[in-house]
């Protein structure tokens, strides 16, 4: 099914087109990876060494905080939040 | 027409002296720290970036204004423990790229910087489980090559040296203190703070190294190391630059580890003509007033034709065009400069 994912505007440098994206996938993690194979560069920006989101960033899924495993449904809103640490 | 890209903590900057002035375009790159410049085999430019909160990553640009992600940064493999913290410097080898990085290691690309390969034989290295970071953290961050052999500088590691195109790496340090071993303990193969490394290209045995203990010189590839200190106010600082046709060498002396600004604010360049032998300050046009700032050790560049300029951790920018008779300070300025690239 078809998502949304909306970028930061800080990683839309690391992308080849704008701050929305469209992507296919039953779980956030699959609609990452969906949204990876159009965006290769986008991967090491948002996963870590190990493979997980990385420990300064989080991603919401209709305005809930999600990891790899949360299911998205038809429609649903992707928000990737800038960096959430610092001063 | 000069242009300088500076590479910045906040950003990169594109100065363009096409127009009366200096005509600064950017910031590129907004938000992120640009701490590497390069160029790919077919002329492309790179830049490596770097978020404390998204990773690095590398982007390609053809005009330098212009620039698109690769596909894939250096990163290390998924169980390895180490963190990709940031991109030091891009090293062309014939059709070969090389990218020296943070946390330390060695990468090289064969297809322009798009996707690249770790360089195991270096960064497995059997000394690998003693490699602890200095201040500037544990960096691959200079890479030279000659008579088919390769060096890297890594701090604070030291020297190490291949032979076998990359395959198998020796540490080369003999004659340089460690950083932290009395000079009567038994010398340890590792645990050397290089901070600059430069080559006489049509004589590499020849190598001029700026090192946390001092200014130092080897004749024989980095076998041994002799001390290179007269003339100057300290042996501390990042900078070592050679001159290619005329063998000028330049330095910029910061006072010591503990204090790392110019010796009593007096912020100059240092040149030797007899190989290092003996140093003084170059030219003319430095200010009266002190400046208490530094030159960081990749945030310099140089050219054929005598074209000098170096950034300071203050945001500013000082350029000769004449091989540092004479020096001005450029009007604008900038955050912290960890990088610089000059394109005649």
């Amino acid at each position: 099914m078809s998502v949304t994912v909306k970028l930061p505007r800080v990683l839309t440098q690391a992308v080849t087109t704008g701050p929305r994206h469209q992507a296919e996938g039953e779980t956030l993690g699959e609609v990452l990876e969906s949204l990876f194979a159009d965006e290769p560069g986008l991967r090491n920006h948002l996963l870590d060494e190990t493979g997980a989101i990385r420990p300064h960033v989080l991603v919401f899924v209709d305005a809930a905080q999600a990891d790899l495993d949360t299911p998205v449904g038809p429609g649903s809103q992707v928000q990737v939040l800038q960096a959430v640490s610092g001063g | 027409m000069m242009r300088i890209l500076v590479g910045s903590e906040k950003g990169a900057y594109l100065l363009d002296e096409s127009s009366p002035g200096w005509r600064v375009e950017g910031p590129l790159f907004p938000g992120w720290k640009v701490t590497a410049f390069g160029r790919a085999p077919d002329g492309t430019h790179l830049a490596g970036v770097g978020s404390n909160w998204f990773g690095v990553g590398v982007h390609h640009s053809d005009n330098l204004v212009d620039w698109k992600p690769a596909d894939s940064p250096p990163a290390w493999p998924e169980g390895s423990g180490r963190k990709m913290e940031q991109i030091w410097t891009f090293h062309g080898s014939g059709d070969r790229l090389y990218a020296g990085v943070a946390q330390a290691g060695l990468f090289t690309s064969a297809d322009g910087g798009m996707t690249w390969d770790p360089v195991d034989g270096l960064n497995e290295h059997p000394t690998r489980d003693g490699w602890f970071p200095g201040a500037g953290g544990l960096c691959t961050h200079r890479i030279l090559e000659g008579n088919e052999s390769m060096w890297v500088g890594i701090s604070a590691v030291g020297v190490f040296r291949s032979d076998d195109d990359g395959s198998t790496w020796i540490p080369k340090n003999d004659g340089i203190p460690s950083v932290d071993t009395p000079e009567d303990g038994e010398r340890p193969e590792i645990g050397y703070c290089v901070h600059g490394l430069a080559h006489d290209p049509a004589n590499p045995e020849r190598i001029w190294r700026q090192d946390h203990q001092g200014m130092f010189r080897s004749t024989d590839a980095g076998d041994n190391w002799e001390r290179i200190e007269e003339g100057l106010p300290a042996g501390f600082g990042f900078v070592i630059w050679r001159h290619a046709d005329s063998g000028r060498l330049f330095t910029i002396p910061l006072e010591s580890s503990e204090n790392r600004v110019p010796v009593d604010g007096n912020l100059r360049v240092y040149a030797s003509d007899d190989e290092g032998d003996s140093w003084s300050v170059a030219g003319a046009g430095w200010p009266d007033a002190p400046q208490f700032t530094a030159v960081l050790r990749r945030a310099f560049d140089g050219t054929a034709d005598g074209a000098f300029c170096f950034g300071t951790s203050g945001g500013d920018l000082w350029l000769t065009r004449d091989l540092g008779e004479t020096w001005e300070r450029l009007g604008p300025s900038f955050p912290r400069i960890a990088t610089i690239r000059l394109i005649a």
